[in-house]
């Protein structure tokens, strides 16, 4: 019996060590515990980054058909990863600065970072540069939903205002109040 | 009667030196014969080597007849203070020995997290022909369970281990694997890399205790199976990734 990789409907190669039933299992040995953590850390953050999903909560453990079932479940071997397994997954992903408890002071939802926010702030201060809108003044709304698809599409706003404090430090944006909301306007860097 | 021991004495003591003489004579006789055989034996080897030595590298079955014909006339290809051994010099095996023996290490060592340092022979033949890609020559499980006896003085315990059924399993660490553990990997690679308390009291005989005293250990002690706690029918299974195929 070989335990293979597999191509999930959205086009993911999932490793073959997801295909061994005892993965999903959190597991009593220290060190086999470390090992697998580390396959399944990899394996989140790859997966948030293919499906550009930023969040990951407890309840997606939980509650069958959301956008991690391909992940967190096997259907082949009849097995999935258990609420209790994933939350200490997450608390791990936090521990590490893979991850942030978002809002803060709870504990079922975190923010995945597949990016880090100082490579978000990059990003950002790049789109912004090659779009042409250095000195003039955006939303945030404007910034993750824009009108054409951009590497910022779906930011989540607390991420997105990481990021932009970041490029504050160095002078690259300035958070401005306006009328209904937050906004930005970035500059030369 | 003084002067008759004098003469005894020294009648010895000439006696004892021409028999030194001798004997050194004998001996030197000896050895130039010997000298001129090695020298014969040493020129027919060196052209035995060169015509061959290639063969022996990429042809297993080739390899496999020179090593037979090596330990009926009694030598042992790897012995010697060369690295490698007289014969290994001689044929250029020394590089391709150890570098064999690095690639043995770097997959154990690099599979040890996974598997606690107990790998299937038939994998690490497969890995480390993956390592070596095709041109290299094909390796057969006599090349790698050869090489593996050159890493003996490593101390860190390589060593292969007959697990029955014909499989074989090589150790790449100290702990030793006790014969429980060896029937219970057995086992499973019946199974396809699983294992229940229920398995080993049908097959092997054993009591509850037993069973799942030496699957507790395994599992937690030394690290060298995985708990999978969703089993539908037996509810905690153990499974142990060694004798599991990966397709990796």
């Amino acid at each position: 019996m070989a335990l293979s990789t597999h191509t999930t409907p959205s086009g993911f190669l999932l490793p073959s060590i997801h295909s061994a039933p005892p993965f999903f299992t959190e597991q009593p040995n220290q060190s086999t515990h470390a090992h697998l953590t580390e396959k399944w850390i990899h394996l989140i953050l790859t997966y948030a980054r293919h499906k550009r999903l930023f969040v990951l909560r407890v309840e997606d453990a939980e509650v069958p058909g959301g956008e991690w079932d391909e992940i967190l479940r096997n259907e082949r071997i009849n097995r999935r990863i258990l609420p209790q397994y994933l939350s200490s997954l997450m608390a791990i992903m936090v521990a590490k600065n893979l991850a942030v408890y978002e809002p803060s002071k709870q504990t079922r939802a975190v923010l995945l970072y597949w990016r880090l926010p100082e490579e978000w702030a990059d990003v950002l201060h790049s789109w912004a540069t090659a779009t042409g809108q250095l000195n003039t003044i955006l939303t945030f709304y404007e910034i993750s939903d824009p009108p054409i698809q951009s590497p910022l599409s779906g930011i989540p706003i607390p991420l997105l205002r990481r990021a932009i404090t970041i490029l504050s430090r160095s002078n690259r944006a300035q958070i401005i109040g306006v009328a209904d909301g937050e906004g930005v306007r970035f500059f030369v860097g | 009667m003084h002067r008759g021991v004098g003469l005894a004495a020294f009648d010895k003591e000439q006696l004892s030196q021409r028999f030194a003489e001798l004997s050194s004579e004998l001996s030197k006789t000896q050895v130039d014969n010997l000298q001129s055989q090695l020298t014969q034996f040493r020129t027919a080897l060196s052209h035995f080597a060169t015509t061959h030595r290639d063969s022996i590298r990429s042809d297993p079955a080739f390899r496999h007849a020179f090593q037979q014909m090596c330990s009926s006339i009694g030598v042992d290809p790897l012995a010697g203070p060369m690295k490698g051994g007289w014969w290994a010099e001689m044929l250029g095996m020394g590089d391709w020995q150890y570098e064999l023996g690095v690639q043995i290490v770097d997959v154990c060592v690099s599979t040890r997290e996974r598997n606690g340092g107990v790998i299937e022979m038939g994998e690490l033949v497969r890995m480390v022909s993956k390592l070596r890609g095709v041109e290299s020559g094909v390796i057969t499980e006599e090349d790698v369970i050869r090489s593996i006896k050159t890493l003996q003085p490593l101390g860190a315990g390589y060593e292969v281990l007959d697990v029955g059924g014909g499989k074989k399993m090589v150790r790449s660490v100290v702990k030793e694997l006790d014969a429980d553990q060896a029937v219970i990997l057995a086992e499973a690679q019946v199974e396809g890399g699983w294992i229940v308390e229920a398995i080993l009291e049908n097959r092997r005989g054993w009591t509850r205790e037993r069973a799942r005293a030496a699957l507790e250990n395994m599992l937690l002690r030394d690290g060298l199976c995985w708990l999978d706690s969703q089993d539908e029918h037996y509810g905690q299974v153990y499974w142990i990734p060694s004798a599991m195929r990966w397709d990796e």
